[in-house]
C-alpha cells in the first residue's frame, strides 16, 4: 500500500498554517531538482491554531492595531509571482495582459449595441439584467451630469462607491474619465480610508450614499479642525439624505451636497435636487438636461401637479430594455418611450418632483391606501429612534396591516406604547403600526436603501448553493 | 422623440460627437490627456495613456481566448485599477462588460453568469473557488480569469480545521479528477463524523444542504498538486473579524458565506483527534493510502523557518 506521510499539529499558530504548506511544497519541487537528498513522500498536514487569526492576501490591508488589540494574530499568504501556485481551472489576469499588446484600436459598434449588462434583484423571482448602450452612457456623462456637477478636467473625485453598481459606475468612473479628470478608488470602504482618501488625493468631487455622509461627520465631531476642506461638490444618492446630515457635512467640510435620483435603468442619475437656492426639501428637485420627467395613473394619463402617480421618465439615457426578457420589458418600458419607474410621486407648483414610495411597497387597509414612507417619517421625528422601516404585514384575516421595524439611538430603550402614543398624536389613527419589532439594524442594498423584501419576509437565500442533479 | 430639452454637453474631448461608443471615447480622451492623471490607488498614480496600455492589453489579451464583439464578460472586481483596465478593456474589444456585486454567493452568481451567457469572468483570485463550484451550470463560462491577493481566511481556535494535501500531479490525468478524488474523500471524511449527507457538486466546496461545510481549493505548481481545505469542527464566532475589518452592519450577514459545521450537522463535539482519524480512514478507504505520521525533514524545516518569517512579516 502506497505511504503517505501524516503532519499533525494540533496545536499551531496562524503562520503555522502557511509555513507548513509553503514548506512541504518547496522541500518536493527541491527534490525534483534534486538539490535535496531525501525523497519527500506525498504528505497531508492537518492543522489548528490555538489563537484567533486571520491569513491574509499580500493585497489585504488589515488594521494592525486593532487586530492586536482584538487578539487576533496575522499572517501574510506568500505573495504570488509567476511561479508560484495557482488554483486550477483559471487564467492569471497578469498573464493574458503580459501577452497582449499596449496598442489596440476600439472596435467599431454601433450606438444602441449594449456595453454593459447590471442585474438589479427584483422584489421577487431572478434579478433582471438591465442593458446599458453606449448611447445611455455616452448620454448620461455627456448631457445629464454635466447639468448636475460641473466635472473639470482638474477634479479628483473619490471612488469610493462600488464600480459594480451603476451610481459608481455611471458617474463615478464613466463620468470622470469622460472629462479627463481623476478617479482615486477605495478598494475597501470603511469611515476612515473614505476620509484618509479624500484627505490624502485632495478630493474635489464626492459622490456618495448617506451612509457615509453620516459616517464622516461622526469621525468630525471628535476633531471638526482636522477635515479636508478640498472638496467642492458632493452628490448624494442611492437613498434619501436626512437634512440635519446635509446642513452638518455642508458646515464642516465647505462642501454643499446635491441629491440626485436615478435607476440602473437610466444609467443612473436623472433628476437632482441641487443645494442652493433652488433646494427643496425631500425633494428629487427637476428633470436634468435631456430628461422628460412625468407623473401617471394608472390609465397611463399625465396627472395634475401635486397629484400622486408613477413617476416616467423618457430620454436618451433609458435603457432600451431588459437582457433576455421581453415581459419585464413590455411591462416597464412603453411604445411611446416612457420608462414606468415603479416610484409613486408628485410634482410641485415649480415643477419639482418628490418621491412619496414605491408603488410595490403601499400598504392597502379597509381600502385606504398607507404610504410607509410618511409613517416612517413620523416614526423617525420621535427622539429616541434612529432608523424606521415600515412594510405591509397580514393580519389574522389576510389582510394588510401596518408593521414598524424600528433601530433606537445608542443607549436608548423606547417602548412600543410611546411609538404608538407618537403616531396617533401625529397621524391618522389607521396609519399607527399594530405590530413593532425592534431590531439592531435594517437590512439595506449596497447603496443603503432598505431592502422591505427581506423584512416582508419575502426573499429566499439566493447565497445557497443548489445539490441538482447528482 | 428622445431628449426635447437637450441642451449642448459642456466642451470635453468627445463633447458634440454624439452618440460615441465607450472605447472610442476613451480614445479621444487619451489622446487629448495623455499625461495627466487617470486613476489614484493606493499612493501611487496612474496616467491616461498608461490606463489605455492596460486597457488595450486587456482587450488583445481577450481576443487571444477568444472574445470578440457583443461577448459578455463578467467582473466580479472590487474598485482597485484591474476594475478599470478590464472594464475599459472590454468596451474597446466591443464586448459587453456584467459587473456584479463582489459580495454574492452561489446561486446569485449562477444565475447572472447564466442568464448573460458570459464567455469569461475576471474575478478576485480569491473567488476562484465560488465561481469553479458552479462551472457545470455556466456551459458558456470558458474562463476564469483571476487577478489580485485579497484572500482572507479567519481562523476560529475552536472551530476552523486546516487541512493541505501536498501531492504528485501525476496520480491523476487532469485537475477535474483531482479535484473528484479530494471532494469524496471530504465527503467520506463527514459521512464517517457522523454528518448526514453531505455532498460534493464540482469544485470548490463539500455542502450540506446548501451551506458549505468545507472549502476545497486546488493548486498547481510545477509537478505537485496542493490541496488546501478549510472545515469547521463547531460553528465559528465571525464576530470578532469585524473588529479588524470593517464591514458596515447591515450587510454583514452577506458578506460571509452561509456556512454549517460537523457538530452542528452531526448533531455531536467531535475533537480534531476523531477528524484526523476520519480523514486517514477516508484516504485509505478511497485512494488506498496509508497514512503514517512523521515530521518535516531537515530541509523542510528550514524552508519552513524561513516561510514563518515571512508570513509574520506583516
Amino acid at each position: 500500500m502506497e505511504k503517505w506521510r501524516l503532519i499533525y499539529n494540533p496545536e499551531g499558530s496562524t503562520a503555522d498554517v502557511v509555513a507548513h504548506g509553503a514548506a512541504v511544497a518547496e522541500g518536493r519541487i527541491a527534490g525534483k531538482y534534486q538539490l535535496s537528498t531525501t525523497v519527500v513522500p506525498d504528505t497531508v498536514i492537518v492543522q489548528q491554531s490555538t489563537t484567533r487569526g486571520i491569513i491574509a492576501g499580500a493585497d489585504v490591508k488589515v488594521d494592525k492595531a486593532a487586530a492586536a488589540s482584538a487578539e487576533i494574530a496575522v499572517a501574510q499568504a506568500p505573495r504570488q509571482g509567476r511561479n508560484s501556485a495557482r488554483a486550477v481551472s483559471t487564467t492569471p489576469l497578469s498573464e493574458i495582459m503580459a501577452q497582449g499588446s499596449r496598442k489596440f484600436d476600439a472596435v467599431d459598434v454601433e450606438p444602441d449595441d449594449p456595453a454593459v449588462l447590471l442585474y438589479t434583484s427584483g422584489t421577487t423571482g431572478n434579478p433582471k439584467g438591465v442593458t446599458l448602450t453606449h448611447r445611455n452612457f455616452h448620454f448620461q456623462s455627456l448631457t445629464v451630469v454635466p447639468s448636475m456637477v460641473p466635472f473639470t478636467p482638474d477634479d479628483i473625485v473619490v471612488g469610493v462607491l462600488p464600480l459594480y453598481h451603476v451610481y459608481g459606475l455611471s458617474n463615478g468612473l464613466i463620468a470622470t474619465l469622460m472629462f479627463g479628470a481623476s478617479f482615486a478608488l477605495v478598494p475597501q470602504y470603511s469611515p476612515q480610508a473614505l476620509l484618509d482618501a479624500v484627505a490624502d488625493y485632495k478630493a474635489t468631487i464626492m459622490p456618495a450614499i448617506p451612509s457615509m455622509y453620516q459616517h464622516l461627520l461622526t469621525i468630525a465631531r471628535a476633531r471638526p479642525a482636522k477635515m479636508p476642506k478640498t472638496l467642492r461638490y458632493c452628490v448624494s444618492g442611492g437613498a434619501p439624505l436626512p437634512l440635519n446630515v446635509l446642513r452638518e457635512f455642508t458646515t464642516v467640510f465647505g462642501a454643499e451636497i446635491s441629491e440626485g435620483y436615478g435607476l440602473t435603468e437610466t444609467a443612473s442619475s436623472v433628476s437632482c435636487n441641487v443645494s442652493g437656492e433652488g433646494y427643496k426639501e425631500g425633494s428629487i428637485g427637476k428633470a436634468a438636461a435631456g430628461v422628460e420627467m412625468a407623473v401617471l395613473n394608472d390609465e397611463g394619463s399625465e396627472l395634475e401637479r401635486g397629484e400622486v402617480g408613477e413617476i416616467v421618465i423618457r430620454s436618451e439615457t433609458v435603457s432600451p430594455g431588459y437582457w433576455n426578457n421581453e415581459e419585464a420589458t413590455k411591462a416597464q418600458f412603453q411604445d411611446d418611450g416612457w420608462f414606468r419607474t415603479g416610484d409613486l410621486g408628485y410634482q410641485d407648483e415649480d415643477g419639482v418632483f418628490f418621491i412619496t414610495d414605491r408603488k410595490k411597497d403601499l400598504i392597502i387597509r379597509g381600502g385606504f391606501n398607507i404610504s410607509p414612507r410618511e409613517v416612517e417619517e413620523v416614526i423617525m421625528q420621535h427622539p429616541k429612534v434612529q432608523e424606521a422601516a415600515v412594510i405591509a404585514a397580514k393580519d389574522k384575516r389576510g389582510e394588510d396591516t401596518v408593521k414598524a421595524f424600528i433601530v433606537t439611538k445608542d443607549g436608548e430603550e423606547v417602548t412600543e406604547r410611546e411609538i404608538a402614543d407618537h403616531c396617533t398624536d401625529t397621524m391618522a389613527p389607521y396609519k399607527r403600526p399594530r405590530v413593532i419589532e425592534f431590531v439592531d439594524v435594517l437590512p439595506k442594498s449596497a447603496t443603503g436603501k432598505v431592502l422591505r423584501t427581506e423584512l416582508r419576509g419575502e426573499t429566499v437565500d439566493r447565497r445557497l448553493v443548489e445539490r441538482g442533479e447528482k | 422623440m428622445f431628449g426635447r430639452k437637450r441642451k449642448q454637453a459642456t466642451e470635453t474631448a468627445v463633447g458634440g460627437k454624439l452618440p460615441m461608443s465607450l472605447g472610442k471615447a476613451i480614445e479621444e480622451i487619451v489622446r487629448r490627456y495623455k499625461r495627466r492623471d487617470a486613476l489614484h490607488f493606493e499612493g501611487k498614480a496612474i496616467s491616461y495613456q498608461e490606463l489605455d496600455e492596460n486597457a488595450n492589453r486587456v482587450a488583445t489579451g481577450l481576443a487571444s481566448l477568444g472574445i470578440q464583439r457583443g461577448d459578455r464578460v463578467a467582473l466580479m472586481l472590487p474598485n482597485i485599477p484591474d476594475f478599470a483596465y478590464s472594464f475599459l478593456g472590454i468596451q474597446k474589444l466591443g464586448a459587453v462588460a456584467v459587473p456584479f456585486n463582489t459580495m454574492y454567493k452561489g446561486r446569485e452568481i449562477s444565475f447572472i453568469l447564466q442568464d448573460s451567457g458570459a464567455k469569461a469572468i475576471i474575478c478576485l483570485s480569491n473567488f476562484a473557488n465560488l465561481i469553479n463550484e458552479l462551472r457545470d451550470e455556466c456551459p458558456e463560462l470558458n474562463h476564469v480569469i483571476v487577478t489580485g491577493q485579497r484572500t482572507l481566511v479567519f481562523l476560529d481556535p475552536d472551530a476552523t480545521v486546516n487541512v493541505q494535501l501536498v501531492f504528485e500531479k501525476s496520480r491523476f490525468a487532469e485537475p477535474d479528477e483531482a479535484m473528484k478524488a479530494l471532494g469524496a474523500v471530504f465527503v467520506k471524511t463527514f459521512d464517517k463524523l457522523g454528518v448526514p449527507d453531505p455532498w460534493y457538486k464540482h469544485q470548490g466546496a463539500v455542502r450540506v444542504g446548501g451551506r458549505k461545510i468545507a472549502t476545497i481549493l486546488l493548486s498547481e505548481i510545477e509537478n505537485l498538486y496542493i490541496g488546501n481545505i478549510v472545515t469547521f469542527l463547531s460553528d465559528m464566532d465571525s464576530e470578532p473579524l469585524f473588529k479588524v475589518l470593517y464591514v458596515p452592519p447591515e450587510i454583514k450577514d452577506k458578506a460571509l458565506e452561509p456556512l454549517t459545521s460537523i457538530s452542528t450537522e452531526s448533531g455531536k463535539d467531535v475533537t480534531l483527534d476523531q477528524f484526523k482519524e476520519a480523514l486517514s480512514l477516508a484516504l485509505s478507504e478511497d485512494l488506498g493510502i496509508e497514512i503514517e505520521t512523521g515530521e518535516l525533514t531537515r530541509d523542510e524545516m528550514i524552508a519552513y523557518e524561513k516561510n514563518i518569517a515571512l508570513a509574520n512579516r506583516i
